[in-house]
């Protein structure tokens, strides 16, 4: 028994150290990066237009890693240098591991976002805003909004508790901006929560399997499958602008990458990214065809 | 930001852990038993049924099944189950098949056939000698089919969160959401008790019937 526990102590230990060595080899130097995207689209496209641009203006080569589960696992991920590069938002990577100052000012909390993750901890460059931001809005069938006569979220008074609420599993965790705290704001608490891939509340809304989805406002299947979004009227949600952002280190051996990505930031907003979200989503394209020939069409890429 | 370690977790968060343990508890319990209902008496027809064709065609299929990656089992239910505990408790129950089956076919195939015959020279009906002489000589490979399968789909049930149907890995994925180390860490290890429990307290069970098994071998 203790002769075959030793076995598997040392198999385990053996796995971890070549598995450590393995992540170590692509940290990062000698011209190539990472990129990691959340499970989600959009991250997916923009993934694709730094890496067309990163290899069109320098010679570093570009690897993506796609659908890490969330965003503080991708921010954990540049952190220890498995990936160096990531599309990340402001309110949700302040609230998973700073706080938030200002939630209801953007330009006061891109500034927040900038400051702390430049500090010791991640020593990350935080990139200004591609222009858009991404929230959370809650989403129902346009047949219900006009049953119920919804337009903002307060509206779901005394009606919440009678529906089935579709979210992802992680909002139920979040503390400046999660359920606890939107149950407090609103005084509302929906009948029954269902906590799931964001990626399937939009059906799941659609088929009646639920009545209200907590969607990802730049998703183009809210417009695809007939959803009216209810007005955050108290102003609950944070701001979420996107931005590119980029760790020190691959910043300091690759100096061309900030200029490379550089056209890219403040090109975008909701509305344009929902439509190459829906040329994904709803179309079935490929991002990376997306991506290029967004580049091409806006004159980014030849 | 929480106003908990790995420790205070399990006392602050108890409310929350036992919810979805017993979530996570239904989950596999009701894909066990549903795999139980069919795959034991569909074991039992394989060994009596004289067509090859069925056997080897049922056994393939069930196969099939257990080769399906968990996540894409899911995915592929979703269109025509929906969300929810439903499409979660089927996927898991089609992989609780393949065991089942396989042991249940096992144990009675591992029977003497001297046994059976001596039965009916005692003048057993076939009912009498299935279900008081066959079945308690493959209830020890039944019950280790039963085991094996409730250790997997206490695993694999980690994923049902995802089609909502919540359970322990609903607080898993919340925490990774984020970042709260000591939710992830309590849920899992949650996980692996529930999962080491039923390994321990079904091992008991597949013991009792072992020995009785025995016995009723030796007695004829």
């Amino acid at each position: 028994m203790k002769k075959q526990l030793s076995i598997i102590l040392s198999v385990l230990i053996l796995m971890t150290l070549s598995l450590s060595a393995c992540s170590s080899s692509g940290s990062g130097s000698g011209g190539s990066i990472t990129i990691g995207t959340q499970t989600y689209t959009e991250t997916k496209i923009l993934a694709e237009m730094y890496k067309a641009l990163i290899e069109d203006n320098t010679d570093v080569s570009v690897d993506i890693k796609t659908d890490l589960e969330t965003s503080p696992v991708t921010l954990k991920a540049m952190q220890s240098g498995d990936i160096q590069m990531s599309t990340q938002y402001t309110g949700t990577a302040l609230s998973a591991f700073f706080s938030i100052e200002n939630p209801k000012d953007p330009e006061a909390t891109l500034k927040q976002a900038k400051e702390d993750f430049s500090g010791d901890k991640f020593n990350f460059k935080w990139f200004d805003s591609v222009g858009y931001a991404n929230t959370y809005a809650f989403a129902v069938r346009d047949s219900l909004a006009e049953k119920y006569d919804l337009e903002t979220i307060s509206d779901l008074k005394g009606k919440a508790n009678n529906m089935t609420a579709a979210f992802d599993t992680s909002w139920l965790e979040r503390d400046n901006d999660g359920y606890d705290a939107f149950k407090n704001t609103y005084d509302l608490e929906f009948g029954k929560t269902r906590p799931m891939e964001i990626g399937l509340v939009y059906d799941a809304v659609k088929e009646k399997d639920v009545d209200i989805a907590l969607a990802y406002s730049t998703d183009a299947r809210i417009e695809g499958f007939d959803l009216t979004i209810l007005e955050d009227n108290k102003q609950f949600f944070p701001p979420y602008d996107a931005s590119p952002v980029v760790t020190q280190k691959a910043l300091d051996n690759n100096p061309g990458i900030s200029d490379a990505i550089e056209p890219l930031l403040g090109k975008l907003d909701e509305a344009k990214m929902g439509k190459l979200n829906g040329k994904v989503d709803l179309d079935g394209k490929d991002p990376k065809d997306v991506a290029l020939n967004y580049l091409k069409d806006q004159g980014m890429l030849k | 930001m929480n106003d908990y370690g790995y420790l205070s977790i399990f006392s602050a968060r108890a409310n929350d852990l036992l919810i979805a343990l017993g979530e996570h508890m239904l989950i596999t319990f009701a894909s066990v038993m549903l795999g139980c209902l069919v795959a034991i008496p569909l074991g039992i027809f394989l060994t009596k049924t004289d067509i090859g064709w069925i056997r080897s065609i049922t056994f393939t299929i069930t196969n099939v099944f257990n080769t399906i990656p968990s996540l894409a089992m899911l995915a592929m239910l979703l269109p025509l189950l929906g969300i929810g505990l439903v499409p979660a408790i089927v996927a898991l129950f089609l992989y609780s098949l393949m065991p089942i089956l396989r042991n249940t076919y096992a144990g009675f195939t591992s029977i003497d056939p001297h046994i059976i015959e001596s039965a009916r020279g005692m003048g057993y009906s076939t009912t009498q000698l299935l279900f008081q002489i066959e079945l308690l000589l493959a209830v020890p490979y039944i019950m280790s089919g039963i085991r094996l399968t409730t250790v997997y789909i206490i695993n694999w049930a980690a994923l049902a969160t995802l089609i909502g149907a919540g359970g322990l890995g609903e607080l898993i994925v919340s925490g990774l959401g984020v970042y709260d180390k000591p939710l992830i860490l309590a849920a899992a290890i949650l996980a692996m008790l529930l999962a080491l429990v039923a390994d321990f307290s079904l091992g008991k069970v597949e013991k009792f019937f072992f020995k009785s098994a025995h016995s009723t071998q030796q007695q004829n």
